[in-house]
């Protein structure tokens, strides 16, 4: 059996989340969205198996990404998940913030498609040698 | 903390260009100095808390649908008014964040709001005063982009 | 407008003499796209015109030089090599050299600095902290400026960096990011050309010589590969791009394994090899 991996997108611009999603299916991830972090955390509780990776945006309306890091690094059941902020937010301290509230790696946006998969290689989720 | 400068945006720019709109980096943004005509398309994102203003970008009808078209990856016959201002709204907004790492820590950036058509020519920014701008051309359509403070907050900035 | 047959002989013949890097008839397209930034910045009205202008104006045609070598680069690039370095080559160094040896590193065509920089960070987390010295070097004046002043772009920090380290060695500077000054310390940047005789320097320990050979034809691959190891410690190390090898070009060097990465040494120097083992 090929177990695919699966990417979860949070952020509130459908723009963003089909360029991200563009990039990761081409990475070989399977894709679900959501469009803030409430709706996020209800869709984790439906889906299985739970993405390896989440890609988060920042600055999203009902809850935010920093809440939702929060929110999931409480929850002992989604410790295997790989937590990647994808902002424009890019002041040092905003940055630490993100890290200490439990955030892995953070891309700061624009990016381009080579960094989400070189990123997604630094956390040992996509081979090195599809970069 | 220094106010935005036009190099500022234009660095901005470029990266974003990079990143969404010319991957290749052969079809870069052209800056000019001629005024482009009025606007058929507006975006912008506002900027509260220690700092108080507005980045707004204007298009041409034809520069709105170009840039939507490269950004969703679609054809640009294909894009509709929708994918327009969820295109556009996202441009500004991503360069509306970047600018706002130039401005005093605990300014925050509301949600991108977009005009179209008639109305677009007629937006005004009462009780702001232009901070710097970038116009040019892209594919030989005139793209501006221009931040805004309001009067009251922008001293002490 | 395309350019003539002519025109793109003086441009390849150019790029040939001066970098060795080799232009196939075929690549008219790539010229065209990186020269016409360079044409409108000069104010031609043609990448023809500019080409023209560049055979009486050695300036330009230094720009062309500079504009046609690639110089893509990333932090900690394809990562194996680095993860390699951490966990062979500097534990091995230091067993062979003892703790005060200060290590040597070449950074042969180090581009904008992504990969001399990751080294230093590589280094900065070890037992060799301080210890240290990098000499980082490309054919580029473009290059080692931008690598010099250890500035990047959004999009640059963006590539490979992992974010811990973003956070612990750059500043913030309008829309850049600025290495820290404890990093650039231990490097210094110089202009050297891989292609020509090379400058005096004393023998390296380890030797990143990354992405660069592939534009070369065989003997320039094979005089590059010689003139390096004659400036490299017999017990040393080298590191090459992944698409590119010693083998069947200089049979002085031999393949190692280390970790999950290839290395190449001396070839008399892996009798013993500390933390690798033979391959090919
Ligand atoms: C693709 S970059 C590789 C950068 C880095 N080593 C890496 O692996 O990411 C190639 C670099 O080689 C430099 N280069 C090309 N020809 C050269 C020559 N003859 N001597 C020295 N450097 C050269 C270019 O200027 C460019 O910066």
């Amino acid at each position: 059996m090929i177990i695919v991996p699966t990417a979860m997108i949070i952020d509130d611009s459908r723009a963003m989340r089909l360029i991200l999603r563009r990039i990761v299916t081409q990475l070989g991830f399977e894709v679900h969205e959501a469009g803030n972090g409430k709706e996020a955390l209800d869709l984790l509780e439906t889906v299985d198996p739970m993405p390896q990776v989440a890609l988060i945006d920042w600055n999203m309306p009902v809850m935010n990404g920093l809440e939702f890091v929060t929110a999931v690094r409480s929850q002992e059941r989604y410790r295997q998940m790989t937590l990647m902020m994808v902002t424009t937010e890019s002041e040092h301290g905003q940055i630490v913030r993100a890290l200490a509230a439990g955030a892995h790696e953070y891309v700061i946006k624009p990016f381009t498609p080579e960094a989400i998969a070189e990123k997604l290689a630094l956390l040992g989720l996509v081979p090195s040698g599809i970069v | 903390m220094s106010a935005p400068t036009t190099d500022d945006l234009h660095a901005i720019t470029e990266q974003v260009w990079l990143s969404y709109l010319d991957p290749e980096g052969v079809n870069p943004f052209l800056p000019s100095p001629d005024a482009p005509p009025s606007p058929h398309v507006i975006a912008a994102v506002s900027v509260t808390g220690a700092w108080e203003g507005h980045v707004v970008m204007t298009f041409s009808e034809r520069a709105a649908e170009l840039s939507s078209a490269a950004l969703l990856g679609m054809g640009d016959d294909e894009v509709t008014p929708d994918d327009i201002a969820d295109a556009v709204g996202e441009l500004v907004n991503v360069i509306g964040g970047n600018v706002k790492s130039l401005l005093p820590d605990g300014s925050l950036l509301s949600l991108p709001h977009v005009v179209t058509g008639e109305s677009a020519g007629n937006t005004r920014w009462p009780a702001a005063v232009e901070v710097c701008r970038l116009q040019g051309s892209w594919q030989d359509e005139k793209i501006a982009i221009s931040v805004w403070t309001s009067k009251s907050a922008g001293e002490g900035a | 407008m395309a350019l003539t047959q002519h025109e793109f002989a003086f441009v390849s013949g150019l790029v040939r003499r001066e970098a060795a890097i080799v232009l196939e008839s075929g690549k008219e397209y790539l010229v065209e796209a990186r020269l016409l930034p360079l044409a409108r910045r000069t104010g031609t009205v043609s990448v023809s015109e500019f080409v023209a202008r560049a055979q009486r104006e050695r300036v330009l045609a230094d720009q062309i030089v500079d504009a046609l070598t690639t110089n893509e680069t990333s932090w900690l690039r394809d990562r194996e090599p680095f993860t390699a370095f951490t966990d062979s080559v500097v534990p091995d160094l230091a067993e062979r050299r003892g703790p005060q040896h200060k290590l040597r590193i070449w950074s042969a065509a180090c581009s904008s600095g992504q990969e001399p920089y990751s080294l230093a960070m590589l280094l900065e987390e070890s037992v060799r902290a301080g210890k240290y010295e990098i000499i980082a070097t490309d054919i580029s004046t473009e290059m080692i400026e931008r690598a010099k002043a250890g500035r990047y772009s959004q999009l640059e920090v963006n590539r490979g960096l992992p974010v811990p380290m973003l956070v612990r060695y750059f500043d913030r500077v309008g829309t850049e990011w600025q290495v820290a000054e404890a990093l650039r310390r231990n490097i210094s940047f110089q202009k050297v050309n891989l292609a020509a005789p090379l400058p005096q320097m004393a023998p390296f320990d380890v030797v990143f010589l990354r992405n660069v050979l592939i534009y070369f034809d065989l003997e320039t691959k094979r005089s590059v590969l010689r003139r390096i190891r004659s400036l490299m410690r017999p017990d040393g190390w080298l590191f090459l791009g992944a698409a590119e090898t010693t083998i069947g070009i200089d049979d002085g060097f031999e393949r190692v394994v280390a970790g999950r990465a290839s290395a190449y040494r001396p070839r008399a120097a892996t009798t013993a090899p500390v933390g690798a083992t033979r391959k090919g």
